[in-house]
């Protein structure tokens, strides 16, 4: 700067420039763009530079590690931390979609209190403090309660030695999908207060009574990998998994066969499995099992199969294939089949793996049960002692008993008794509303915390930001009301800070971890790796003398209803996620419905009661009665229907309030006779009248012959000879041709190669999406919403078609009338054809081909003619119907603050533009940039896009396809890989590798 | 012109004079009365609720529009095409039956001509209105630029933007070519505002010898460049279709069975627009039964070539032996759309049939009714073409149904409203029956009789 232009000044002239573009940019029709000053720069904060801080997923007790990426002080992405012990980088789309919980524009700003006149209004948090502690010196102990969620850490022992300060003990946890049938099972059966660990991986056959192990089952993202890893085709193996379940659920899906049994009765399935075994010896068991003898002779597989409706001969052969095609592992009793014999469900898979010799093979038992007990019994000691009068100071966190549970129990009445009712909910849920002072809790990801989901797994979480609203962390709160009210909680909790308090906690698991160096290189080797982990020595188990008392009460539903199944909806688990847009807009795995609840129904049955798709249909228990739309299903036996669970809020933010019904209405509120709720009942169905449309994403589930999913039997496979689909023949260009148009694409690549930044580009960008390893969990698709900035439209937008999910998952029925019904799920994304239909109709070049191979999209450049999507085989171009990036209007898609998640490498798209899927080409590029820095070629897998890092099955890869030696391009070579649609001689850089059922021949 | 004496002169209407002719046309000039007024307060309503339509349209976006993914592009684009069709006849009565020197085009030829202009400036708005960004329609254009940005020349629908604005200009100049002597002569006659108008229009007309050659012989060369232009407009509108590779679109057979399509709609709207025209501004005189015999004799050939294509589509579709192709034509003949297709194949394939009768090509009533049955059905073959096929493509999850909404009814009954406001408005204050050439075809005022 000698000429006299010091920094001080320049800055000025850069302001004052930067001010006249803005005012200039307020006459155009484009928004306004921001800058954002740095005048005085954040110490370790690079605009335009990520940090990323390791965290612990607590959307479920199954305690995913998390990488947060952080922008500018905001954090705008999760992904899996790649080297945790639960999930190992992978994420389910709760997970992804916790950022939507963290900006979620319902999210209550600061501590409120209901005044005289019944409204809330805003009070200081040392007035908060201060009033609770003047109520909790005003009454006795014991009738001060505490409500939480399940939590397994440093914050549980926090609550209890606040209730012990004040005499109490009244600490309830309660969360709706407890395991409680399993840990009693478990105690029946093997006299042992633990819950198992399945090693899916390690299974070659797998055999599931109900079980939902790859939706909201124990630890789902950590058993999808372990699953696929067991069970999909690879080097000329693959494992078999068979699902017994009235329902085909999308775990069920996956499976190499499914077998309906009557409502109630998988558990008689089970034992009678376990008869054969024994009876003909089939396997070494893992101990004695005389015991059992007397159980599994009332399960002969004759008697089973009049009560289940399973033929005997499947029953036998389902055994005999279970014992010889080891190891193999029976899981059950997951809360897909949580009805009044679900103990003995649970009980009989435990059984089944203990005479096939399983147990200490493929399950294993926890030295301490970590995961939730459920607690429903506590809550109903809680309700009964509120709607008594003994309740008068009632703390609630993380649970919200007024909307997940049976209105049986009668929750929120007696909960609106206690005079004094605090909530810490960071939500205005069901039971925030009646409270008398809501103090909202930091988001997990503003935070300290921990948890423990099982013996030596300690997961830390830390801060990634600044709190978004005025929120102060409960554990602070309590610690502060604690000092404020002297004596002995005043006493026990000396802690500053609830991170002093929990620095202190982590002392103490150093030395449990066995970790002997200075404690601030344990905690900061912790904080980066997401927490501390060791081995634990798993706790040996031997069939107990109560094994033989387990008793099967049958449940049915009375003759003349129909069995109800309440399920657990894969994506808003018990209620919880409803509030989240993505979500509600990503479509449920199995029906593809967004934004509502809907009633499934077999369509013979409806036909029988004259019932279509969209009716409206009132669902009636002895509890209560819903009205849904039908939703017309080949994969639910003619005597069930199934409802999911998690709509229907009252409450709890614009995107929950008032969407579907909540199916906790039909539930009983007895519990069952293991302490639970049961999620069965029995229910008459009446078609309204009334009719809706229904918002689903699927346009035809069959695939009229095209071969787009694509399968093809293990027997076929393994022999090397696979048969590809006819649609394949077509794709024969003849040779001259071909050569012709390699030519002219070779000749293209040689001109942009030797012009400008294109002379760099040597890769072509390929994908391989194994469908043998796609579970339809759709936590791609949730993905793709976080990293590419893509609007939800709203139920009203999805059902005219408009929803703008890049990646979607189709899911296509074969069968199902003379063969067994089949599920296929098919990724469909932008296939980034290397001769493209969309490209050469766009008039003004918006749509294009990159050196590199992608079929890019100028956003900016894009008029709207809309040719390229007609012209799109694939249907993968989305359009911009309304303006979803226009702040304040009716359409915008990210209410503030949730327009702080936006990815800041990703443009938002205006109105009138049309996008898609561009492999996360800002990925690509800033890997490449990175590459260029350090001077060293990009290695295969440095790449990832969103959709891959978070797939839980490891479906998808993506890389070089001009590397031979890439493992994309291996995959591109595979017997099984085709492409869909290869007719068109699109020539996709996507290429799907078929799945492989392993069926028995008939 | 060739023949002074037609077989089929109507013998019960009197032959005009030159003087009658001048007269009775330039009357439409006058007041003329208040049907007219009424008409085009009508008119004048449509079209504003249209633009408010669009206004809406272009604050919030194309959503407010039916349009259902994958169905991408819906009514506007049958819209235009449909509009672009009609747009087909007026260059092949004046244009075309010039050169073969048809006496009969005389009567009608004006009215298609402005026919033509109307819609396709009417059709012009289609590309625009359904645009997701209209504001960068100008993108389009191969203009030059500071970021070195030029169109696609690839892409179909920049042919269209060539092929459209190539047949507007071409048949504006036609028109006004056309109208010059016409213009002079009631030039003359006009006072105030209009006549400051025809003398403009009329570019120094005198109707001198050495005027009317050079007249002539441009008014000949403009017809022989027109008339190539019949053809490769609408080839190249369908070529929007057919170049793309959508079951239902990918065809050969497009740009024929477009451009007998478009001729055979542009005659039917002719019909349609001559009888009122007819009735109200009293011209019975000059356009009678034998306009609408010929005329129908027109759109019973392209009609018959309208329903072989049909016929042939189907044909093809299945000899292709690609199942996309024929589930596609399965789908549009009985799938969700089965009454849109029937309703385009009765109206064009079949109705048009009942005109090998004479009695009915010679009666205007059932001319008429039959002119408005071919509208309808012209337009739904437009809405199958487009709708149906793209509902029903490759990717079967992707499938789905389109309904048109509100909005897209309103701009289509405004774009019905623009055109008929043109067309009001043009026979107010212009001469819609040549009167130089009716003049031209009867029989030259001698002493006594005329010779024959």
């Amino acid at each position: 700067m000698s000429d006299g232009l010091d920094r001080r000044r320049f800055l000025k002239v850069l302001g004052v420039t930067g001010t006249g573009a803005a005012a200039l940019a307020g006459c155009s029709s484009e928004p306004v763009e921001r800058l954002i000053p740095y005048l005085v720069p954040i110490e370790d904060q690079v605009p335009g530079v990520s940090t990323w801080y390791a965290s612990t997923c607590r959307e479920c007790p199954a305690g995913c590690g998390l990488h947060v990426r952080v922008r500018e002080g905001r954090a705008v992405k999760v992904e899996g931390n790649p080297g945790h012990p639960i999930n190992h980088g992978r994420l389910c789309s709760r997970a992804q979609a916790s950022l939507q919980g963290l900006y979620n524009p319902d999210r209550i700003p600061g501590p409120m209190v209901r005044n005289a006149s019944g409204q809330f209004e805003p009070i200081k948090w040392d007035d908060a403090i201060a009033r609770i502690t003047s109520q909790l010196g005003k009454v006795q102990g014991s009738r001060v309660w505490f409500l939480t969620g399940h939590e397994t850490g440093t914050f549980a022992g926090l609550i209890q030695q606040f209730l012990a300060g004040f005499g109490s003990s009244n600490r309830i946890a309660y969360e709706p999908f407890g395991y409680e049938a399993l840990r009693q099972a478990t105690r029946d059966v093997f006299g042992v207060d633990a819950l198992p660990i399945y090693d899916f991986g390690a299974a070659r056959y797998v055999i599931s009574f109900g079980a939902d192990f790859l939706e909201t089952w124990l630890s789902p993202v950590e058993q999808s990998l372990g699953f696929t890893r067991g069970h999909a085709f690879a080097d000329g193996k693959m494992g078999r998994f068979v699902h017994v379940e009235p329902r085909l659920s999308m775990t069920g899906m996956s499976a190499d066969e499914w077998v309906a049994p009557v409502a109630g009765s998988e558990g008689a399935v089970a034992l009678a499995m376990a008869h054969v075994i024994v009876r003909d010896r089939l396997a070494r068991s893992s101990g004695d099992t005389g015991v059992l003898r007397a159980l599994l002779n009332t399960h002969a597989p004759a008697d089973v199969a009049a009560r289940s409706g399973v033929p005997a001969e499947t029953i036998e052969r389902l055994a005999r294939e279970f014992a010889s095609q080891g190891p193999s592992l029976a899981v059950a009793g997951g809360v897909g089949a949580q009805h009044g014999n679900a103990q003995l469900t649970a009980a009989a898979a435990h059984i089944l793996n203990y005479v096939t010799g399983n147990v200490g093979r493929t399950v294993s038992f926890d030295a301490q049960a970590t995961l939730p007990g459920g607690g429903y019994s506590d809550l109903r000691r809680l309700v009964q002692a509120a709607a008594g009068g003994q309740v008068e100071v009632l703390f609630v966190h993380g649970a919200n008993p007024a909307y997940a549970t049976p209105p049986g129990l009668g929750a929120a009445e007696a909960i609106a008794k206690v005079s004094f009712k605090v909530s810490f909910s960071r939500f205005w849920d069901e039971t925030t509303t009646a409270a008398d002072l809501v103090l909202p809790d930091h988001d997990p990801l503003e935070q300290w915390n921990d948890s423990q989901p099982r013996a030596g797994a300690y997961l830390l979480q830390q801060p990634v930001m600044q709190p978004v609203f005025d929120t102060r962390q409960t554990a602070d709160v309590l610690l502060g009301v604690a000092q404020q009210a002297g004596g002995r909680a005043a006493r026990d909790l000396t802690a500053e800070s609830y991170q002093d308090y929990l620095k202190a906690a982590w002392r103490r698991i150093q030395g449990s971890v066995g970790d002997a160096r200075p404690f601030d290189v344990f905690w900061m080797e912790c904080l980066q790796q997401g927490g501390a982990w060791r081995e634990t020595r798993r706790r040996t188990v031997s069939l107990a003398g109560s094994a033989a008392r387990v008793a099967d009460r049958p449940w049915t539903a009375p003759e003349g209803r129909f069995a109800l199944l309440a399920y657990p909806s894969p994506v808003f688990s018990d209620g919880r996620g409803a509030n989240r847009p993505w979500l509600q807009e990503l479509p449920d795995p199995v029906t593809k419905i967004t934004w509502s609840s809907w009633v499934e129904i077999h369509p013979d049955t409806a036909q029988r009661l004259g019932i279509a798709e969209g009716d409206l249909v009132e669902v009636t228990s002895e509890a209560g009665a819903i009205t849904v739309p039908a939703y017309l299903y080949p994969g639910i036996r003619p005597d069930v229907v199934a409802v999911p669970l998690g709509q229907g809020h009252t409450a709890f933010g614009r995107y929950a309030k008032d969407v579907g019904a909540n199916a906790y209405r039909l539930l009983a509120a007895e519990p069952t006779p293991f302490g639970g709720v049961g999620h069965y009942a029995a229910v008459a169905l009446r078609n309204t009248g009334a009719h809706e449309r229904i918002a689903k994403t699927e346009g035809n589930p069959r695939q009229m012959g095209r071969g787009i999913a694509q399968a093809t039997v293990f027997a076929e496979a393994a022999s090397g000879k696979i048969e590809k689909h006819e649609e394949a023949h077509a794709a024969e260009v003849p040779e001259k041709i071909q050569r012709l148009l390699d030519e002219v694409q070779q000749e293209q690549y040689r001109d942009w190669r030797t012009r400008g930044s294109y002379a760099l580009a040597t890769a072509h960008w390929g994908m391989a999406i194994d469908l043998s390893r796609c579970t339809g969990c759709s936590a791609c698709v949730t993905a793709c919403y976080a990293e590419n900035n893509l609007p939800t439209v709203g139920k009203e937008m999805v059902r005219r078609g408009r929803e703008m999910s890049w990646m979607r998952i189709e899911r296509y029925f074969e069968g199902g009338h003379d063969t067994p019904l089949e599920a296929r799920f098919l990724p469909m994304l932008c296939q980034q054809c290397g001769n493209a239909p969309c490209e050469p109709v766009c008039p003004v070049f918006a749509a294009y081909h990159t050196a590199d191979g992608l079929n890019g999209q100028v956003y900016n450049r894009c008029v709207g003619t809309r040719y390229c999507g007609n012209n799109c085989p694939y249907k993968v171009r989305y359009f911009n119907w309304y303006d979803a990036s226009e702040p304040g209007a009716a359409t915008f898609a990210w209410p503030e603050p949730l327009h702080l998640l936006l990815n800041p490498d990703v443009t938002v798209r205006s109105k009138g533009v049309m996008e898609k899927c561009t492999f996360c080409v800002q990925r690509i590029r800033g890997k490449q940039h990175e590459a260029r820095m350090r001077g060293s070629p990009l290695k295969d897998g440095e790449i990832q896009t969103a959709c891959q890092q978070t797939c839980p099955s490891e479906a998808i890869v993506f890389g070089d396809l001009n590397d031979p030696a890439s493992q994309v391009s291996k995959l591109a070579q595979d017997q099984r890989g085709y492409a869909v649609l290869e007719g068109l001689n699109t020539r996709p850089s996507v290429t799907y590798l078929q799945k492989i059922r392993n069926v028995v021949e008939a | 012109m060739a023949t002074l004496t037609e077989p089929h002169a109507p013998t019960h209407v009197a032959r005009p004079t030159y003087g009658e002719i001048t007269r009775d046309v330039a009357a439409t000039l006058g007041h003329p009365g208040r049907s007219y007024y009424v008409l085009l307060g009508i008119v004048l309503f449509v079209l504003a609720c249209g633009i408010g339509a669009l206004l809406y349209q272009i604050k919030l976006g194309l959503g407010v529009a039916g349009y259902q993914p994958p169905v991408m592009w819906a009514v506007y684009i049958t819209d235009f095409v449909f509009w672009v069709g009609i747009a087909h006849c007026g260059t092949l009565i004046s244009a075309i039956l010039y050169l073969f020197r048809s006496a009969w085009r005389t009567a009608v030829y004006r009215t298609a001509e402005a026919m033509t202009v109307f819609a396709v400036m009417t059709a012009g708005l289609f590309p625009v209105v359904h645009l997701g960004r209209l504001w960068y329609a100008y993108w389009l254009f191969p203009y030059p630029n500071q970021r070195q940005l030029w169109p696609n020349f690839k892409s179909p629908l920049l042919w269209d933007v060539f092929a459209v604005s190539t047949y507007f200009t071409v048949s504006t100049l036609f028109l006004i070519v056309g109208l010059v002597p016409d213009v002079a002569s009631i030039r003359d006659r006009a006072a105030g505002w209009r006549q400051k108008l025809y003398r403009i229009t009329s570019l120094g007309w005198r109707g001198t010898d050495v005027q009317w050659r050079h007249y002539t012989r441009a008014y000949l060369y403009l017809a022989a460049l027109a008339t190539p232009l019949v053809l490769s407009v609408h080839s190249v509108v369908s070529w929007d279709f057919a170049m793309s590779i959508v079951p239902g679109w990918h065809t050969t057979i497009f740009a024929p069975y477009f451009v007998a399509g478009a001729i055979y709609s542009g005659c039917a709207m002719v019909v349609t627009l001559l009888v009122p025209l007819r009735s109200v501004f009293k011209l019975e005189r000059y356009i009678h039964e034998e306009h609408f015999d010929n005329l129908g004799k027109v759109i019973l050939l392209t009609g018959t070539i309208v329903g072989y294509a049909y016929f042939v589509e189907y044909f093809i579709a299945w000899y292709s032996g690609s199942s996309f192709e024929r589930e596609a034509f399965w789908f549009r003949a009985f799938g969700s759309y089965w009454w849109a297709t029937w309703t385009m194949i009765i109206c064009n394939a079949f109705l048009s049939q009942l005109l090998w009768f004479p009695k009915i090509r010679r009666s205007i009533p059932s001319m008429f009714v039959i002119s408005l049955f071919v509208n309808l059905g012209m337009w739904f073959e437009r809405f199958v073409i487009i709708v149906v096929s793209l509902s029903h493509e490759f990717e079967p999850f992707a499938m789905d149904h389109y309904t048109p909404r509100w909005v897209d009814w309103t701009i289509t009954a405004g774009s019905f409203a623009w055109f008929f406001m043109w067309f009001l408005l043009f026979a107010k204050n212009f001469p819609t029956v040549s009167l130089t050439e009716v003049k031209e075809i009867i029989p030259m005022p001698r002493k006594g009789a005329a010779r024959s």
